[in-house]
């Protein structure tokens, strides 16, 4: 029965960010989230796990205040945690989060079968800490995956590239990405989220791991993408809508 | 002086990145290396296009990817220590890239927009929180490593009279085989049309009910001589459209003189890809829908309504 393990990342909410003025962004309204994507990965593993028996491990990397990231992720039917958690552990680069969950899966999570991560995070959207965690672990990888489906020790994978579809197969283990379009993520329901309070979480420090290294790469700045428009608005009547082709005609964009 | 080798996957892509690359080498010096598959298809083009050198990698066993040859790659990135190394941000490169840069142990700029040198180093920019925001990063270790966004950098003049030396690498003599083997390969259809030239482009979201009503925005974008694209739900979930018609963060970055937006809600990932639009138009029946405020039009009312409505204003 396999042992599926799928990392997730637990993200600001994009809609709630600012432009500030000077043209950076606001942080001050944000929420956080789980990363849109990694709902379709973890209902992956949870899928699979239904059909075939095993268990589903769940693995994040990032500050203290994750935790309700990894209750959140344990309430989409994941059978336990690993919380890789410290104040140091926001803004990290695709590399060093991937040096932390190496390490953490070859010495706290023991023999699995399939890593399962989303196509990108929903901050960073680097579509790097997959390809690179299969590398770091030294096993066979399959990015962008529409299908998959694991047996007898093999997994096979649909993986759509441009103009063509790729079926593939690899041996166990092995790590995936997965497109959104894989499944549709279960909405947990309140039965859900108790039971996700009583389910294992292994917390591990910065002192459980070895050094992730420095950086590779260093941000200058972030600063907030302008769409400065007119927001001229029309009703649905037949002369507002002649009045709206009037304006684009006028704007010079009709012919 | 920099050496910068180029990954080359499609000839389109290749040449974006010779656009790119000579723009790069051009103001320190240097030489374009182009690393591609042994059959060396089209490569009697890339020294007009600016190459300096190809390299052929070595033959891949049946129902081999591409990706395997990842381990020469890397084994020769390591020893000949070029300092840039660029892909596209094609599925391919994308997966290719990272692993890449995993062996060679330095940072990647995902899906870069930008590059330009600053004071002897390279700066990048790419987009993130869904679009919401531009990221400026440069690089701390070698080689800088990017993939570049499709459509991002056009393909230099080519100029006749220039070569390239051409060599091959050999296979690794202890190389491990990858695992990952294709067993089917299915061509899909390839769209003649390309929305990133289009004037107009009218995109349809999810307020669209049904396949079938997909006939009322075409016909809106026939009689603008427009193109349809969509976003990520319709292409990716329902599958009413093409993956290439899909605009946003994920999809294409489209900058037309109009852009319209049929039931689109308008959240970042779908409009960081139509920022480049002169003018932006939506119909929404949500007077809150996100799209109003980054519009500079927008009717206000269902679609089913306004659409008939706006057909036979147009036909006018
Ligand atoms: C990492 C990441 C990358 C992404 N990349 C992309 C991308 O590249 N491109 C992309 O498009 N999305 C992308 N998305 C998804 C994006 O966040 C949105 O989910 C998506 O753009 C919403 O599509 P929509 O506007 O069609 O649907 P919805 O958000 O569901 O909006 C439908 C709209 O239609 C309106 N409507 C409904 N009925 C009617 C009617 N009868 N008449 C008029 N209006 C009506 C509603 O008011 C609503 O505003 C990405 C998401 C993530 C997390
Ligand atoms: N901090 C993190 N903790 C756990 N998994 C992560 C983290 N960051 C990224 N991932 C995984 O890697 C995928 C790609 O992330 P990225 O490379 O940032 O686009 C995500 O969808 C997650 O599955």
């Amino acid at each position: 029965m396999p042992h599926i393990v799928v990392c997730f990342k637990w993200v600001i909410d994009e809609t709630y960010l600012r432009r500030a003025p000077g043209g950076g962004l606001d942080f001050s309204s944000v929420d956080y989230k789980l990363s849109d994507y990694d709902r379709n990965a973890i209902e992956e593993a949870v899928r699979i796990r239904t059909a075939l028996g095993g268990t589903v491990t769940g693995i994040t990397v990032g500050p203290p205040e994750a935790a309700k990231g990894v209750k959140d992720a344990l309430s989409r039917g994941m059978d336990a945690g690993v919380f890789i958690a410290d104040p140091a552990f926001v803004d990290l680069d695709p590399s060093q989060t991937v040096s932390l969950i190496a390490q953490a899966v070859r010495n706290h999570v023991g023999p699995f079968d399939l890593i399962i991560c989303g196509e990108g995070s929903g901050d960073l959207y680097a579509q790097q800490v997959g390809p690179r965690l299969a590398e770091a672990l030294g096993i066979d990888c399959v990015a962008f995956a529409t299908q998959i489906s694991l047996e007898g020790g093999t997994l096979t994978a649909q993986r759509r590239l441009e103009g063509v579809i790729e079926v593939v197969t690899a041996p166990l283990p092995a790590l995936v990405t997965v497109l959104p379009e894989i499944n549709t993520p279960r909405i947990p329901g309140v039965k859900d989220t108790l039971m996700a309070g009583k389910k294992p979480v292994r917390t591990l420090a910065k002192g459980d791991l070895g050094a992730t290294g420095g950086p590779r790469l260093q941000t200058l700045a972030v600063r907030a993408a302008a769409m400065e428009r007119a927001c001229e608005k029309f009703g649905v009547e037949e002369a507002e809508v002649i009045r709206f082709v009037d304006a684009l005609k006028k704007r010079g964009v009709l012919a | 002086m920099a050496v910068l080798w180029i990954f080359s996957e499609t000839t389109a892509s290749t040449k974006e990145l010779l656009g790119l690359g000579r723009e790069l080498i051009s103001a320190v010096g240097g030489s374009i290396t182009v690393l591609m598959g042994p059959d060396g298809e089209g490569r009697e083009e890339w020294a007009a296009y600016g190459a300096d050198e190809i390299i052929l990698l070595p033959p891949l066993a049946d129902g081999l990817a591409m990706e395997a040859h990842i381990p020469v790659i890397a084994a020769a990135a390591a020893e000949e220590k070029p300092d840039i190394i660029l892909l596209p941000a094609t599925a391919r490169g994308r997966e290719m890239a990272p692993r890449l840069a995993q062996r060679l142990d330095t940072g990647l700029c995902s899906n870069c927009v930008a590059v330009r040198w600053s004071g002897g180093d390279i700066e990048m920019d790419r987009v993130v929180y869904g679009g919401a925001a531009i990221q400026t990063v440069k690089f701390l270790t070698r080689p800088v490593m990017a993939t570049v966004a499709p459509k991002t950098f056009s393909p230099p003049v080519p100029e006749e009279g220039r070569s390239a030396r051409l060599r091959e690498l050999p296979p690794l003599a202890a190389g491990t085989v990858p695992g990952v083997r294709i067993v089917e390969k299915r061509e899909k259809r390839r769209l003649a049309r390309d929305l990133t030239q289009a004037k107009v482009v009218v995109a349809a979201g999810r307020g669209l009910e049904k396949k079938e009503d997909l006939a009322l925005v075409e016909e809106v974008a026939s009689l603008v001589g427009g193109e349809v694209g969509c976003t990520r739900p319709l292409s990716e979930e329902l599958h009413w459209l093409p993956t290439e018609l899909c605009i946003g963060l994920s999809g294409v970055s489209v900058k037309p003189d109009l852009y319209i937006g049929v039931g689109v809600s308008g959240q970042v990932q779908h409009m960081t890809g139509v920022r480049g639009a002169k003018v932006i138009a939506a119909v929404n029946r949500d007077e809150n829908a996100p799209i109003f405020a980054q519009a500079d039009l927008g009717i206000v009312g269902d679609l089913y309504e306004a659409l008939p409505k706006l057909i036979t204003a147009l036909k006018k």
